[in-house]
């Protein structure tokens, strides 16, 4: 998608959309808590929430299902098991058809889908669609404190927020464009390019620049 | 999608088959009956249909590729006398009992073991009396008693006032009730369960209402010829008829395609099995083994047949055409810190 392109509007969820500022994560596992209480995977949390180097940074890394344009976990798949809806939704893996082979779980370029060893299925976030199919927010934006984890409409972001929408993220060559939007300080610098990122430095670290001085 | 021709000779081929095995089981035709000749033609669409998909399906990258290893795994030098018997472990445990379903309900556990024994029980009298393989025949003249004929030869008689002929002549009865047992468990929980319904696909109810529709018009039958004194039995003859073939048509473009895909889970135990033995995949980022390396390299072998690139140059090449690496060497966790670091840094201050 190109930095000018308009927003995705879901048919089904109307103009909201749903939207991740990792950089705003404070790590309080609200979400993790909330993600089990989906009524399409209840009980199992399938948000994931880490610490991304816990003695070198604060910052924390939350990962819902970014449901990619072209999902690579589908593509994998040799059961054919992983759908996309009508509204764009990555569905998590059929039950019936999932035959357990983790092909999506190392293939994902985000690392969202988990492999359960017991009913020997993979199971994704479905972006709670029970919920935001009826235009509810996430489970887990729906208690997110700083809303790091949030859903609404592209009004509403301009309104509350700083920040622009990015829906694209490049992996080495490859371009993967997004349902599920990211916060970015200026789009026009094209996709969020995940390989180069990690000997940056961590604005987190310094937040007042307080280390130049 | 163009016609695959060489799944339609493949799917014709055995559709041959089957008719060659009919006429052999009948006994050249003899004991063919004409009145089930619908059914086989339901048969006969349904194999062709069922193997033409299968053979489409095993031919996507991903799928032809697993279908490979997952054989190449069980023939494994050294180890075939073991994973023979590993495999018939896994044929009961997997397909028979099922119990990864248990392990995550026991309702829909039980409803899927209902469905699945009353259509075995379904298609193991259904297809033997279709295809003539078997038949009954009177002993003597008051027809008090019965014997069954298995390809022509005679098996053991029965009284059909007993226990064992009322059990023999109500076994499609019996996985009539089983079936509609599990669909009304399926239906109590789709109906009622509000993340069920959001995750629902139209197959899920066509597949519940196809399988409702064949046994219930089949106890009809039953209801008519014993209580009714074969009222309307023509026409729930063929109402019947008509639901069974087209539930045996529906089997290889609906849900119920399950049942020729999931056995390759059985292929998933054997590679996983090599791969552990074989050397693992390290993360390019955190140096920790993450997945076996025969795996990553199958799906760096895939990714680009489906048209995916995720190759990077960060390892030091120059050259485009040569690049450095691969960001699929990342480690799940390490994807998750790189993307949110990498978003951070295009964030640049507080959000």
């Amino acid at each position: 998608m190109n930095p000018a392109a308009p927003t995705i509007v879901d048919p089904l969820v109307g103009a909201r959309m749903f939207v991740i500022d990792q950089s705003r994560c404070i790590g309080c596992e609200a979400c993790v808590q909330a993600c089990e209480e989906c009524g399409t995977h209840r009980g199992q949390s399938l948000i994931h929430l880490e610490f991304v180097e816990r003695g070198a940074t604060t910052q924390t890394a939350p990962m819902v299902c970014m449901h990619c344009d072209d999902p690579t976990c589908a593509e994998v798949c040799p059961a054919d098991a992983i759908k996309q809806n009508e509204a764009g939704i990555v569905q998590s893996a059929l039950k019936p058809r999932c035959i357990g082979c983790s092909n999506c779980v190392l293939a994902c370029p985000f690392g969202v889908p988990k492999y359960f060893a017991l009913p020997d299925q993979m199971m994704k976030c479905d972006m709670c669609y029970d919920r935001t199919s009826v235009g509810l927010a996430p489970m887990c934006a729906s208690v997110c404190p700083s809303q790091a984890l949030w859903f609404g409409t592209e009004d509403e972001f301009e309104e509350t927020r700083s920040g622009q929408l990015m829906h694209e993220f490049r992996f080495g060559n490859q371009v993967v464009p997004t349902k599920v939007a990211t916060v970015v300080a200026d789009r026009t610098a094209g996709p969020v390019d995940v390989m180069t990122a990690d000997d940056a430095p961590r604005w987190q670290d310094d937040p007042f620049g307080l280390g130049d001085g | 999608m163009p016609l695959d021709l060489r799944a339609v000779a493949i799917a014709s081929l055995a559709v041959l088959v089957v008719l060659v095995g009919v006429y052999l089981g009948s006994g050249g035709l003899r004991w063919f009956d004409a009145a089930l000749a619908g059914y086989l033609i339901g048969v006969l669409m349904a194999v062709f249909a069922t193997v033409y998909r299968y053979l489409v399906w095993l031919q996507r990258p991903p799928t032809a590729l697993m279908n490979k290893r997952g054989w190449e795994s069980f023939r494994s030098s050294g180890r075939l006398g073991r994973n023979a018997i590993g495999f018939v472990g896994l044929v009961g445990t997997n397909l028979l009992t099922q119990g990864f379903i248990r392990r995550r309900s026991t309702a829909r556990w039980a409803a899927h073991q209902l469905l699945f024994w009353g259509c075995i029980l379904a298609a193991a009298v259904t297809f033997p009396l279709t295809f003539g393989w078997m038949h009954f025949e009177s002993v003597g003249q008051d027809g008090s008693e019965y014997r069954a004929y298995l390809f022509g030869v005679g098996t053991g008689t029965f009284q059909a006032e007993s226990v064992v002929g009322f059990v023999t002549f109500h076994l499609l009865n019996i996985a009539a009730f089983l079936v509609i047992a599990g669909v009304l468990v399926f239906l109590y929980r789709r109906l009622r369960d509000p993340g069920a319904l959001a995750v629902e696909r139209e197959g899920d109810f066509l597949a519940l209402a196809g399988l409702f529709a064949v046994s219930v018009t089949g106890l009809f039958l039953t209801a008519s010829s014993l209580w009714l004194d074969g009222a309307f039995y023509s026409f729930l003859n063929n109402l019947h008829a008509l639901t069974v073939i087209l539930g045996l048509m529906y089997i290889p473009f609906g849900k119920l395609f399950h049942i020729f895909q999931r056995p390759a889970n059985l292929g998933v135990h054997f590679y996983r099995a090599e791969g552990e033995l074989g050397a693992p995949q390290s993360c390019r980022r955190c140096g920790e083994p993450f997945a076996s390396e025969m795996q990553m390299s199958d799906l760096k072998t895939v990714l680009p047949l489906v048209g995916f690139d995720y190759r990077t140059n960060s390892g030091g090449s120059d050259d485009p055409a040569e690049p450095a690496g691969n960001y699929q060497d990342t480690c799940p966790r390490c994807r998750r810190a790189s993307v949110t670091l990498a978003q951070c840094a295009r964030v640049g201050g507080f959000g």
